[in-house]
């Protein structure tokens, strides 16, 4: 069974520089994509070759079990929202989503009546003959949308859309496009550098790094379970601790700072070296060490509290430790102190590379 | 420091516009020279004009060079624009500075240039050779108008046009060709008054024939300074306002009229 957008084998060489080693990727039909990774790390690449803007030095695209590589991007139905927007400065809002239709021969009238529809649906009703420069950041990124969309198109690919926009017109944005998206149902890359925009919005999250693919999975899957270090640092705050396997069956490990740490071996031999994953807000802090989690000392550095919660770092030993709590956690303590910093066993995940 | 930039700038505006206020007055002098102020006022000067086929012929004749110049620049600017600004090419550089030239050299010494060689070709003295000589010319202005707003114009609204399924002709014809064409009129009208200003060529080459309008003024000037040629001065003043001042009337009207009649789409989603 095929998926609806396959990434074969993908590489992509800029003379000697490699963008891209071998992305393959499979994506379902209707399913919200995200591609997430640091700056210069090959998203944007991998979402060109897709549109047909780039030429993959080896590999395929298909779309529906067909090959995309004969294809022209005007070929290809795949709409495209820019960071920019993109949209044509001469024409206005209702012109520029009718633009798509023209070029695929509908006439003026019914062009424009389906224009008009899909401006409604991005909450635009009535903007229709304004033109770009008389539009908000925001409301521009809404005609892109609708633009990119009034096509029916078999994709739809995002790259970094809401870069430029201020953080609660962003929240609003990313709601909106996943709302859009859920009504129309198409399948959609969404590029960001931002974890929490990929976290809440995706079905799935591709995590790039250095023109690799890391990890390929559902938010929680990648927030709980990354793959490699990288993807743990990447995606939300973590501590990462070095520590070997010393029993695997009953689940020990051991830490040249923290001791001997309870753990799930997660398919991690004897003996192999590894990394301990405790996100931030599975440590407690305490005056005493607590029964039935495990304890460590820590000399508290920098206290950052933003009001509901706080941001503890300090040192275990030599080692850098970061914990959020609860706003109201924390008044009784100071930079400078010592104190107990506890988790669970199952906090706990290891993370073979 | 603002005061003084401020003063500065009146004084500037001041030394722009001296000549204007000494030579528009002179158009309707009354007397038999330039002369300023002028003693009396009346229209004779501008009835002497345009009904005196010295004037009128070499007025005509410019009118003609400078359009044809136009034209000729243009077929050859947009595609070389394009080319050296977005592709890269061997001998880029060399056809860069080729296309500079003109600016560089002397324009009398393009003259004798331009003389000796129309001359072989018996191109001297007809209306095609000045027009030759002009368009090289204004080619480089034409082109440096051209390519600053070529240079600014964002290349991911052609590949917006192409996700949208344009191919590339129609993105040239539906997008980049209408967001360029303030930038092509305005290189368009540079070559224009590059032409119909030139003078130095003009009098080396035009001769009787192609006869044009500043050799003409300079000729006039030099045997009886004629006030005609404050008129002449004058109608051109007015023609430039004209030109500037078009497009922005024609905006506000087109805005008018746009607000009167609001497009199908908005009366059918409301
Ligand atoms: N046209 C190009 N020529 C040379 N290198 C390029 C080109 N396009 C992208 N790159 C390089 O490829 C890498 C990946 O770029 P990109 O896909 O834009 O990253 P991202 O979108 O993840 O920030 C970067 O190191 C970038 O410098
Ligand atoms: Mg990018």
């Amino acid at each position: 069974m095929n998926s609806y957008l396959e990434i074969k084998n993908i590489t992509k060489r800029f003379g000697d520089f490699t963008a891209l080693h071998e992305v393959s990727l499979a994506v379902e039909k209707g399913e919200f994509v995200t591609f997430l990774g640091p700056s210069g790390s090959g998203k944007t690449t991998t979402l060109m070759i897709i549109a047909g803007f780039e030429k993959a030095t080896s590999g395929d695209v298909l779309v529906q079990g067909q090959s995309l590589s004969g294809l022209a991007p005007y070929q290809r139905n795949i709409g495209i929202v820019f960071q920019n927007y993109a949209l044509f400065p001469h024409k206005t809002a209702a012109d520029n989503v009718y633009f798509p239709l023209q070029m695929r021969g509908y006439g003026r009238g019914e062009g424009l009546e389906k224009a008009a529809e899909m401006l409604d649906l991005v909450g635009l009703k009535g903007f229709g003959d304004r033109y770009p420069k008389e539009l908000s950041g925001g409301q521009q990124q809404r005609v892109a949308l609708a633009r990119a969309l009034v096509f029916e198109p078999s994709l739809l690919l995002l790259d970094e859309p809401l870069g430029a926009l201020d953080k609660n017109l962003r929240e609003q944005m990313q709601i909106e496009i996943k709302r859009i998206q859920r009504r129309l149902g198409v399948t959609t890359v969404f590029v960001t550098h931002d974890q929490s925009e990929a976290m809440s919005m995706s079905d799935r999250i591709v995590v790039f790094e250095q023109g690799r693919i890391q990890q390929a999975a559902s938010p929680l899957d990648v927030y709980h379970r990354p793959k490699t270090r990288f993807v743990a640092g990447f995606v939300g705050e973590s501590n990462l601790i070095p520590a070997r396997i010393t029993d695997a069956a009953a689940g020990k490990a051991d830490s040249p700072v923290l001791g001997n740490c309870e753990v799930k071996a997660n398919g991690a031999a004897d003996g192999q070296d590894v990394t301990l994953l405790i996100r931030p807000e599975h440590i407690r802090l305490s005056r005493e060490p607590v029964d039935g989690r495990k304890n460590a000392r820590m000399q508290v550095d920098t206290i950052v509290n933003y009001g509901d919660n706080a941001l503890v770092m300090g040192r275990v030993g030599d080692l850098n430790m970061r914990a959020r709590v609860l706003g109201r956690d924390v008044i009784i303590l100071e930079e400078g102190d010592e104190c107990c910093i506890s988790w669970l066993p199952e906090s706990v995940f290891v993370i073979e590379q | 420091m603002n005061r003084l930039m401020r003063i500065l700038g009146v004084l500037v505006v001041i030394f722009i516009a001296a000549p204007l206020v000494i030579v528009v007055p002179m158009s309707f002098s009354d007397a038999r020279s330039l002369q300023f102020p002028p003693p009396g006022y009346w229209l004779g000067y501008y009835y002497a004009f345009f009904n005196d086929w010295g004037w009128l012929r070499p007025t005509w004749n410019s009118i003609i060079i400078a359009a044809a110049t136009m034209v000729l620049t243009m077929i050859l600017v947009v595609p070389a624009t394009f080319a050296l600004v977005r592709y890269r090419f061997y001998g880029k550089s060399v056809a860069d500075l080729m296309m500079m030239m003109p600016l560089a050299v002397p324009h009398i010494v393009m003259a004798v240039g331009y003389y000796s060689f129309l001359g072989d070709l018996r191109l001297v003295h007809t209306h095609f050779g000045v027009i030759l000589a002009h368009t090289c010319l204004a080619v480089p202005i034409a082109f440096l108008v051209l390519s600053a707003n070529l240079k600014g114009f964002d290349r991911t609204l052609e590949r917006a046009a192409q996700s949208l399924g344009a191919s590339p002709v129609r993105t040239f014809m539906h997008v980049t060709l209408p967001i360029l064409r303030p930038g092509i009129m305005i290189s368009a009208l540079f070559a224009f008054i590059q032409s119909f200003d030139e003078t130095v060529v003009a009098i080396f080459i035009s001769g009787r024939n192609a006869e044009t309008l500043p050799r003409k003024m300079f000729d006039s000037i030099r045997q009886e300074a004629d006030p005609v040629i404050a008129v002449i001065s004058t109608l051109l003043f007015a023609v430039v306002i004209l030109a500037l001042v078009a497009p922005a009337g024609w905006k506000s009207i087109r805005k008018r009229l746009r607000s009167k009649t609001p497009p199908a789409a908005i009366l059918g989603s409301q």
